[in-house]
This record gives C-alpha cells, sequence and structure tokens, in this order.
C-alpha cells in the first residue's frame, strides 16, 4: 500500500493521502473555529453560575496542556525512528505518545466530573453549553487519535512499520500535531483569558 | 520523488526537536505567569495580556505546523490547503462574533427591545396568565412580549446574584429564582420600592406556612415560593406602572443583605 505510494500518478506532484489529510485539517480548522467562536460570543452572558471563575482550575489545566505538548514530541521521536527503521523505537515513542495524550483525557475526564459536581452541565447555563461541547469534541479527538496511536503501535509491533512505510506515521503525526494546536487555542482562550470570567460582564469588543 | 527524499533530510535532529519541546514548555509557563495572580504580574498588566496571551499562543502555534508537522520543509502546497482553511475559519469566527456583538454590544437587551412575540405562543401565554399571582392585575393588557428572568444566589453568603432586573411595564414577566445554596431557604418577593423591610417584619409574623409573606399584603407585587436550598422556583406576573421596585428575600434577617431593585420602565 504505502510504498506504492511513492510511483503513484499525482497531478500536483504531491502525494494524494497527504494531500487528503492536510484537506481534513484545514477543514477541522472550520469546525474549531466555529465552536470557539461560539464560545466567544457567548462569552460572559451566562445568567446563571456557575461562572469560570468558580471553577477554573488554570494550573491543573496547565499541566495537562504540558502533557499534550510533551506528546507531540514523542510523535515526532515515533516518526524519526520509523524513518531510522527502529522498530523497537518507533513503537515505543508511538506508545509513549498514547500515553500521554491518556494522561490527558484522564485529566479531562476528571475536570469534567468535578465540573458536574460543582453544577456545571451541558443544559445548565451558556457558559457549560459551549464549554463542555468544545472541550468534549476536542476530546474526542484525543481520543480518536490515542486510538490510532495504538493501532500503529500494534503494526509497528509485528514489524510492519519502517522507511517504506514513513507515511502512515506522518499521517497520523499530522493529525496528532493538529490536536495539539487547536489545544494550544483553547487553552489560551477559555483558560488563560476566560478563566477569569464571572457573571454577566460587557463583552469585549472584537 | 526527488524533492521527497530532499526535505526528509531537511527534518530536524533529535537535538532540535528537545530545543523545540523546551521553546513550547517555555512559552507556556510564562503564559501562566502572566495570569497567575501570585506572582503579581497578572494585575499590573490589566488587559494587555490578553493581546500578549493571544501572540504567545500563535507563537506555538506557528513552531508546531512549522516543526513538528513539517510545513517549513514540506511543499509549500500544503501549507496553502491547510492556512486557506484556518484563514476562512477566522473569517466564519470573526463573521460570527461581529454579528453577535455588534449591536452596540448589547445582544441582550437589543433581543429583548426587540422581541415580537410569536403567535403560536399565545396559548402558553394563556396558559401562564392563569398562574399569575392574585391581586397583580392579570386583566392589565400584555403590551409587550414576555420577560424571563433568572435569578439565584451567591453561594452562601446571603445575597443575590443581581442587583437589578428590568421589565416593560404591562409585559408577562417570569422570573426563574434558582436557590443554589446548600444551607438556606430563600424566597424572592418584589415589593413596592423602600418597603422590603417592612414587608419582611410582617412576613416574619407570617411564618414559614406563608412564606415568610404576610398574605394580602398590598406592597407585595408577586412572590416566588420559600424554597429549599438547590430547588428552582418561579413567579409569573404582569409587570406595574413604571418605576423602581425592590426585590428582596423575606426569610428572617434575609432582607438586610439579600435584596435589589426592579425597574420598570
Amino acid at each position: 500500500m504505502a510504498h506504492a505510494v511513492e510511483h503513484e500518478y499525482t497531478t500536483t506532484g504531491l502525494n494524494h493521502r497527504k494531500m487528503l489529510m492536510w484537506v481534513f485539517l484545514g477543514s477541522d480548522c472550520l469546525f474549531f473555529g466555529s465552536l470557539i467562536a461560539t464560545y466567544m460570543v457567548y462569552r460572559g452572558q451566562s445568567l446563571v453560575g456557575p461562572y469560570p471563575i468558580d471553577i477554573i482550575d488554570v494550573p491543573l489545566t496547565t499541566v495537562s496542556t504540558f502533557v499534550l505538548l510533551m506528546s507531540s514530541f514523542a510523535m515526532v521521536q515515533a516518526l524519526s525512528a520509523t524513518q531510522a527503521d527502529n522498530k523497537k523505537g518507533l513503537v515505543t515513542w508511538l506508545l509513549i505518545t498514547a500515553g500521554l495524550g491518556a494522561i490527558f483525557i484522564g485529566f479531562q475526564i476528571y475536570e469534567f466530573n468535578s465540573f458536574k459536581n460543582e453544577g456545571l452541565t451541558l443544559g445548565g447555563n451558556l457558559f457549560g453549553a459551549t464549554f463542555f461541547t468544545l472541550t468534549g469534541f476536542h476530546g474526542a479527538h484525543v481520543t480518536l487519535g490515542i486510538i490510532w496511536l495504538l493501532a500503529m503501535a500494534y503494526i509497528g509491533g509485528k514489524g510492519r512499520l519502517g522507511p517504506n512505510t514513513v507515511l502512515d506515521v506522518e499521517l497520523l503525526g499530522l493529525y496528532w500535531h493538529f490536536v495539539d494546536i487547536v489545544w494550544i487555542v483553547i487553552f489560551t482562550l477559555l483558560y488563560l483569558i476566560g478563566g477569569f470570567d464571572a457573571g454577566p460582564v460587557p463583552i469585549p469588543s472584537p | 520523488m526527488a524533492h521527497e527524499t530532499e526535505h526528509t533530510s531537511n527534518h530536524p535532529t533529535f537535538n532540535q526537536y528537545v530545543f523545540i519541546a523546551i521553546v513550547l514548555f517555555a512559552i507556556t509557563i510564562v503564559e501562566f505567569g502572566l495570569i497567575w495572580d501570585r506572582i503579581g504580574i497578572a494585575d499590573d498588566l490589566g488587559v494587555t495580556k490578553i493581546p500578549i496571551l493571544i501572540g504567545l499562543s500563535a507563537i506555538k502555534f506557528a513552531i508546531v505546523i512549522m516543526y513538528y508537522m513539517h510545513l517549513k520543509f514540506d511543499d509549500r502546497f500544503f501549507g496553502t490547503v491547510f492556512i486557506a482553511g484556518l484563514v476562512l475559519a477566522f473569517v466564519v469566527g470573526g463573521a460570527l462574533i461581529t454579528l453577535f456583538i455588534g449591536f452596540e454590544a448589547k445582544p441582550r437587551e437589543y433581543a429583548l427591545a426587540h422581541a415580537v412575540p410569536y403567535e403560536g405562543h399565545e396559548a402558553a401565554e394563556e396558559h401562564a396568565a392563569e398562574v399569575v399571582e392574585p391581586g397583580t392585575g392579570a386583566e392589565t393588557t400584555v403590551a409587550s412580549g414576555p420577560v424571563e428572568l433568572a435569578v439565584g444566589v451567591v453561594g452562601e453568603t446571603l445575597a443575590f446574584d443581581t442587583a437589578n432586573i428590568t421589565a416593560k411595564s404591562g409585559s408577562e414577566v417570569t422570573i426563574t429564582f434558582k436557590n443554589s445554596s446548600a444551607n438556606n431557604q430563600h424566597n424572592l418577593v418584589i415589593v413596592q420600592d423602600g418597603t422590603k423591610d417592612e414587608v419582611a417584619t410582617d412576613g416574619t409574623t407570617a411564618g414559614p406556612d406563608n412564606d415568610w409573606v404576610a398574605p394580602g399584603d398590598a406592597r407585595v407585587v408577586a412572590n416566588t415560593p420559600l424554597l429549599a436550598s438547590g430547588a428552582s422556583g418561579e413567579v409569573i406576573f404582569t409587570a406595574p406602572a413604571p418605576g423602581t421596585y425592590q426585590f428582596v428575600c423575606t426569610f428572617p434577617g434575609h432582607n438586610f443583605t439579600m435584596f435589589g431593585d426592579f425597574i420598570v420602565n
């Protein structure tokens, strides 16, 4: 499959699968862009609590953000190991990436659970609705990435990944890094900037 | 393809990847330092920290797509496709935000002032009129669309979470009051301006069986039942003549701190 890709005929001279991944990521920008814009529109518009300042735990989320950033580092190491035909290394790095992603999801599950206990629900107020929709879809992306990583680690463990199938790992990496950069944006807007919002406040001018 | 083998050799080395990871980590620490009040920079910076934070995260974003996602080394067309999606996302987001907060930055007030009652809601309004508090002038013609207001409690402090609420005279007002306190019982009573303490005193005499409100008190416009902690209740009434009224919790002792203005215009 992948080794044949090098010889595939394309009108652009660029690999089709890689192009497809970039087009998908471009369209996913729109998906998250709309959810983020919706959050910003309703920011500070919740008439009842809990408000962000009551429940957002910035230090905790800074740690989970760090974990996700480090998983991107592990992902590029997995790609390097694949290019170097280091079969053991690529499986190890893929598993480390998946593990760090799982830790991030663990933080999110803990966060969602504690938010729920403090009264923030999807239908409770505008903050809850927009927060859970946005971060929930991001968490779903991460979860999908973890499954993909584990599947690749399994294939790698069978010795079927190497310099000929670098593209398979590279596409996974593109997806994983994209999920990371989406979180960079979410972390800044919802936690660092929006994490201290209280009740109805004057809407910030655009 | 020739260029693919070429750019592969241009990929960053292990040490460069480590360096990039350290930079990303350091930027995150700086961002955290900017907002963490115990460090003390947060207050000095005020709102100027917002563009700084956005700038820093844009740098992180750029580093990841350039190096981790190899856009710097890959064919430019991949970058073009991705950036096109990104730009489109910014345009859509910008349009959405402008649309919603362009009305003098007051979408809610704007919506309330311009809302036209939907004909299909008539049945619901008639039903609502049936449960209007007695003696509140339910017969008054509805001057404008129904107004829905929500009021809550600030934790265990004896205070409402809003200082004033507003409605148009003659409109159908529904106030949903959520008692989110874990320990205290509360109610919400709309009274004539300046009478909150007298109403509360008389309410104390009337006792909990009357929801701490004296029956037939002429100063009371409308009231919710007494709500146990965690409970929600609503009161539906027609907004009286224009002027300032008060809303207060008449549970004994609460009226001194737990009140606000109800403005009818």
